[in-house]
């Protein structure tokens, strides 16, 4: 019965947990299948959960939320595609700029708006007619907010748009060799604008999950590097929807299982000092990346800006 | 190749933007002649609702209580201790302010650099009992297991299931205090009651100690306690479970939840600043070191109104203050 | 059919017809008023040194550069080609000199990537391998449509690139040295395709600098120098002789004497050597090989036999699963590139592209690219000496004849034989006891060709132990004191410069065991 309880809770708890990694990482996901290293993305996040968490906050009204923090994303997408592919700057350091810059503004926003944290009325859960009732299934699966089943719902759609498109086929090849593509008539730049700002628009909506579907509060700092560890993810899931999806589960399984230390602790009379309850997760997602990586769709041009010979 | 690099700037310039915007420094009050000037670096936001808010409310409440006879700056978000550094440094360096303080443990070792290149500067830091000798350092540390007893009895007189869970940021400083004593004040009304502690070994990971909290109710929580600024995510899940009761710790969380928050321990830093003020203004630049407590006023049980507290309850919890005050009740701390 | 069609069902391009083109770069004028034609059912060949100027040529025909004067005409009507996509429209199709293709896609993605798809934004893979299969029964093309890129032979990867212009109904085809990476039995079947395709009213451009291939494909042939155009004439009025000295501009000696040398100590030595290739199975069988002081040994054999993968294990690139290598009688195995470099061994990597060179870098700073740290390109280890980095690098520069505007210019806006030499220059500069040269002239002209032999040549004079690794067989011939043949991995036989014959060579590297 308790280990019932627990099973249920810690799934239901990684499911939550993973729901802004999944968002960020995919976005990410697309930008790098096509050679765009995005290291903002934390920024984005916080500054689309600022914008999806102020629009409810004077409207009250969720889907206004979901497409501020949408746009925001967007916008700075593409700031950070003009950055990174019409002036070709260094990806690395032109992404942690952008992270600085949305650390820096989503607080001094917030600071100039809503002043001290504030409690809102989110996402509620969705109580689905029957499901919601099962036992232990209906816990972790069928109660959960809106924007989790997106999140969820994004991992298939992403994995066809890469697979099955001819803009996929285009992301793919972008990535992999842009020489070709252009031979082929394939603009690299404008795949890359596309890629990259439609991942600001998943990392705007990774913040807003946070804003105004899991937590209903907005904070400085509120995503505390969440969205570093969705570009790590990346990588994890190699660069795959559906293993990137993997990874954000398995890593907030293991983190969930850690807030639930003490019980299996006492359940199991033994004694695990928390820190590495703590290291667990990252020390589990560096294992698994180590053994399970099968590395062929890493794309050879990443954070390589594409010049035609022509100059 | 030469307007290629061109461009690198602006990126670059982006970067410094952003650097400047978070740190800004802040003034608040009107110059005056012969005013007495304080200068604070704080780890996280001045508006936390916990351990950087609790300094800013105090110099305020300084502040206005001083009127044009006071005035600070104070530069937030500085949990870069590299950063931190240079705001110290320029501070003691331009000889304006009569107190500079470093709110937080980890800036311990730049004041001990610093206090005896400026020895005519006086420092304030905390929380911490170590003046490192210096007779131009204060300390200034919060007990805050006192007030953390206080909750513990409330908690115990409310809870139904007997579960309580505590969120707490790493395993340190007031954090552990408080804890420590919260959960001596459970024990001390009924040991057999269950306290879950849960240290998610980050100061800021919201969602985080939301999921913390979510496994405490799973647990069979019914009353919940946390102490630092990443708190407000368990709030926030105590207050849609609707039946969880909230205890809050450093500043007052009563408006995170009005609905569920019985009580917070407050922390009152201007009872240690003002009789620092009062001993630099008198030449005394350091070497002592304070502690907030109950009895010198600078711990402040705050109920929250708009709970309905049984006069029973009430009156065990004002029971406990006065014993700790005055001495009839003891506790030894795990 | 009619007339003015393909068998793809393509119209023909009746003639296309460049025009006073010129194209300048920085320091370069690449392309000097150039007039240049093909006709339907032609194969016009273009020939010229390395950085004549023909890939920038045929580059702004596909739309990738454009052209600073000048006006080319489809047919009669003049048309400003704006980008690959408007040249693709317009029945023009090229095949790079560096294969455009994703090795990570399939066949089939290869092809639709840039296409519309008959199903809208999803993708219709399975339309397009059909499609793929009737080309390939049209022209004799076999390729599996759903076999990744990576996985396929130099020959076939080809293949895929003349489906894929085919499939974007290419009327004119733009071949940049297509052979450069050929086996003899894959250039023969191109050729086969080539013909075909003319026969059928394509028209084509065919780029080389291999002068029997192109007498022997060709009708027509044009050459430039220096990004002129210097001579234009049909292909039966053309010997190989007159041809060379149109490039070149002096004769050239296309045969060597190799004076007799008393072969000294075997300076490399390999016993019993395995090794795993990229795709896993085993790319080296216990391969035992010597190679004295003073001596050239050629490595015959058809590419993907294992020669690379001997390359690469001497030169410390890949690691060995058994057997030992010693340099200079000390035991190397397993030793890292740079502890290799410092047992006296130069290599030159047959991918120069990904392995020999970094492309964003200057010509001087991939020149000292692995002497950076010692005299006299630096100070006490430290401290560059830029100013006898300069001095070095302009006298290879003169000497090697490369064509590079200055030593500053970022290698990659070099043409191929120039990197090639380039990178040449670097590995013989630092005075080898061993030198490992894979295809040291692929894709050279034959002007640079004949400098790199007598290098090669001066080199064994010396005293330098040379491994020479080339699927030319006429290069190997005319150099090696011994020829070994690979086949699968394994080293299937060794014959005597004096008692080697293409016949029997060619036997050998076809897998069957003769004995000299
Ligand atoms: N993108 C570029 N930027 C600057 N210079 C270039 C560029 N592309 C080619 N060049 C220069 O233009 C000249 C002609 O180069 P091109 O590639 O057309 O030669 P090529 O005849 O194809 O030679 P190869 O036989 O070596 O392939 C060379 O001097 C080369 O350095
Ligand atoms: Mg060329």
């Amino acid at each position: 019965m308790i280990t019932d309880i627990l099973k249920a809770s810690v799934a239901a708890s990684a499911i939550r947990l993973a729901t802004p990694y999944i968002f960020a990482s995919l976005g990410e996901t697309f930008g790098q299948r096509s050679g765009v290293l995005n290291l903002g993305v934390d920024g984005i996040m916080l500054l689309g959960a600022f914008a999806a968490y102020y629009a409810v906050f004077e409207t009250g009204n969720l889907l206004l939320g979901v497409l501020a923090a949408l746009i925001v994303g967007m916008l700075l997408g593409l700031a950070m595609a003009f950055i990174s592919v019409t002036l070709q700057a260094e990806q690395g350091i032109s992404g942690i700029g952008l992270y600085l810059f949305g650390l820096g503004l989503s607080e001094l926003l917030f600071q100039k708006t809503v002043v001290t944290p504030t409690p809102i009325d989110g996402f509620p859960r969705v109580n689905l007619p029957i499901l919601t009732d099962l036992p232990v299934l209906g816990e972790i699966f069928f109660h959960h907010n809106l924007l989790v089943y997106v999140a969820f719902a994004l991992v298939p759609i992403s994995a066809f748009v890469l697979n099955r498109t001819t803009f996929g086929l285009q992301i793919r090849a972008v990535g992999q060799n842009p020489e070709a593509a252009d031979a082929m008539g394939i603009s690299v730049a404008r795949v890359r604008y596309m890629t990259v700002t439609l991942g600001g628009g998943f990392a705007g909506l990774a913040g807003a999950s946070l804003s105004i579907a899991l937590l209903n509060i907005f904070q400085s700092n509120l995503t505390s590097g969440q969205g570093f560890i969705a570009v790590a993810l990346v990588y994890f899931g190699a660069w795959r929807p559906y293993w990137v999806m993997g990874g954000a589960l398995l890593f907030s399984t293991v983190n969930a299982l850690q807030l639930q230390v003490k019980t299996i602790e006492n359940a199991l009379g033994i004694n695990v000092p928390s820190e590495f309850a703590v290291m667990a997760p990252y020390v589990v997602t560096i294992i698994t990346l180590i053994f399970a990586s099968k590395r062929v769709e890493q794309p050879t041009a990443l954070t390589k800006p594409f010049e035609r010979g022509e100059s | 190749m030469l307007s290629r690099k061109k461009w690198l700037l602006l990126p670059l310039i982006l970067l410094m933007v952003a650097l400047v915007v978070p740190m800004q420094g802040h003034t608040r009050s009107a110059k005056a002649q012969d005013t007495f000037k304080v200068a604070v670096v704080m780890p996280s936001a001045s508006n936390d609702l916990a351990f950087s808010q609790s300094m800013i409310d105090a110099l305020t409440a300084i502040d206005e209580e001083m009127g044009d006879g006071f005035e600070f700056v104070f530069q937030e978000n500085t949990f870069v201790v590299d950063d931190a550094a240079i705001a110290l440094r320029e501070w003691a360096a331009s000889g304006e302010y009569s107190l500079i303080i470093a709110h937080g443990s980890q800036y311990g070792a730049i004041l001990e650099e610093l206090a005896p290149e400026f020895p005519d500067v006086s420092f304030a830091w905390g929380t911490d009992v170590d003046t490192f000798g210096y007779d131009n350092v204060y300390a200034y540390e919060a007990g805050s297991d006192q007030g953390g007893f206080v909750n513990g009895v409330l908690a115990a007189l409310l809870t139904n299931s007997n579960v309580i869970g505590v969120v707490g940021p790493i395993e340190v400083g007031d954090a552990k205090l408080y804890v420590d004593g919260f959960k001596a004040g459970v024990a001390w009304v009924n040991p057999e009651i269950a306290v879950n502690v849960n240290y998610i070994q980050s100061f800021s990971d919201v969602a985080l100690a939301s999921e913390a909290a979510q496994a405490h109710i799973a647990n069979g929580a019914d009353v919940m306690t946390g102490s630092a600024q990443m708190v407000v995510g368990a709030v926030g899940v105590a207050k849609e479970t609707g039946n969880v009761l909230w205890f809050g710790q450093q500043s007052n969380q009563t408006e995170l939840a009005p609905e569920i928050v019985v009580a917070n321990q407050v922390y009152h830093w201007e009872v240690v600043l003002k009789e620092i003020i009062a001993q630099v203004q008198a030449g005394t630049l350091g070497g002592t070191s304070y502690k907030l407590t109950l009895e010198n006023g600078g711990l402040v049980i705050e109920y929250n109104e708009a709970y309905a507290l049984s006069a029973f309850d009430k009156f065990v919890a004002d029971a406990v203050i006065q014993g700790i005050i005055d001495g009839t009740i003891t506790y030894t701390l795990e | 059919m009619p007339e003015n069609l393909l068998p793809t069902g393509h119209r023909r391009i009746e003639q296309m017809r460049m025009q006073g083109i010129v194209k300048k770069f920085p320091g370069v004028l690449a392309v000097d008023h150039v007039d240049f034609d093909v006709k339907a059912g032609e194969i016009h060949a273009l020939l010229g040194e390395n950085g004549a100027g023909k890939s920038t040529l045929m580059k702004i025909l596909y739309g990738l550069y454009h052209p600073e004067e000048g006006h080319i005409y489809l047919n009669d009507q003049s048309v400003v080609i704006r980008s690959p996509n408007h040249a693709i429209q317009h029945g023009i199709g090229m095949i790079h000199q560096h294969f455009m293709l994703v090795p990570s896609l399939t066949v089939a993605e290869n092809v639709a990537l840039g296409l519309k798809s008959s199903r809208g934004l999803i993708l219709d893979l399975e339309v397009v391998s059909k499609r793929i299969r009737e080309l390939s029964e049209i022209y004799g093309l076999q390729v599996n449509p759903n076999s990744p890129i990576w996985q396929l032979a130099v020959g076939e990867q080809q293949r895929v690139e003349i489906l894929r212009a085919l499939y974007r109904g290419a009327a004119l085809l733009i071949l940049d040295e297509p052979t450069a990476v050929l086996t003899p039995q894959e250039v023969d079947d191109l050729f086969r395709i080539l013909n075909q395709m003319t026969a059928d009213g394509h028209a084509l451009i065919f780029i080389s600098h291999k002068l029997h291939e192109v007498l022997a494909i060709s009708h027509r042939i044009t050459v430039l120098r220096d990004g002129k155009r210097v001579y234009s004439i049909p292909a039966e009025s053309a010997t190989k002789e007159m041809l060379a000295q149109m490039m070149v501009g002096r004769p050239v000696v296309l045969r060597y004497d190799l004076p007799p040398i008393e072969p000294g100590p075997a300076l490399l030595r390999l016993e019993g050597v395995c090794a795993t290739s990229d795709r896993g199975d085993e790319g080296l069988k216990n391969v035992s090989l010597n190679v004295h002081a003073g001596e050239i040994v050629g490595v015959a054999g058809v590419s993907g036999n294992g020669q690379r993968e001997l390359a690469q294990v001497i030169a410390g690139m890949r690691s060995i699963t058994a057997g030992k290598i010693w340099l200079n009688n000390d035991d190397v195995t397993s030793h890292s590139p740079a502890a290799m470099n410092q047992h006296g061994l130069s290599h030159i990597p047959e991918a120069r592209m990904t392995d020999g060179v970094i492309k964003n870098f200057t010509v001087a700073e991939n020149f000292v690219l692995q002497n950076h740290g010692r005299k006299p390109y630096a100070w006490g280890g430290l401290f560059m000496n830029f100013r006898s980095i300069t001095r070095q690098c302009k006298t290879a520069i003169k000497d090697y004849e490369i064509k590079t505007p200055s030593h500053e210019t970022p290698i990659k806006s070099l043409s191929g034989g120039n990197i090639q030499k380039l990178v040449l220059a670097r590995e013989l500069s630092r005075q080898p006891r061993v030198l490992i040269a894979a295809q040291p002239t692929r894709g050279v002209d034959i002007g640079a060709s004949e400098y790199i032999h007598h290098r090669l040549l001066e080199e064994r004079t010396k005293g330098t132990a040379i491994l020479l690794i080339s699927e030319d067989l006429d290069e190997i011939l005319a150099l090696s004191d011994r020829i070994v043949v690979m086949y699968e991995g394994a080293i299937v036989g060794a014959v005597k410069r004096d008692a080697a014959d293409v016949r029997t060579l060619g036997l050998m590297m076809a897998g069957s065991k003769v004995t000299v």
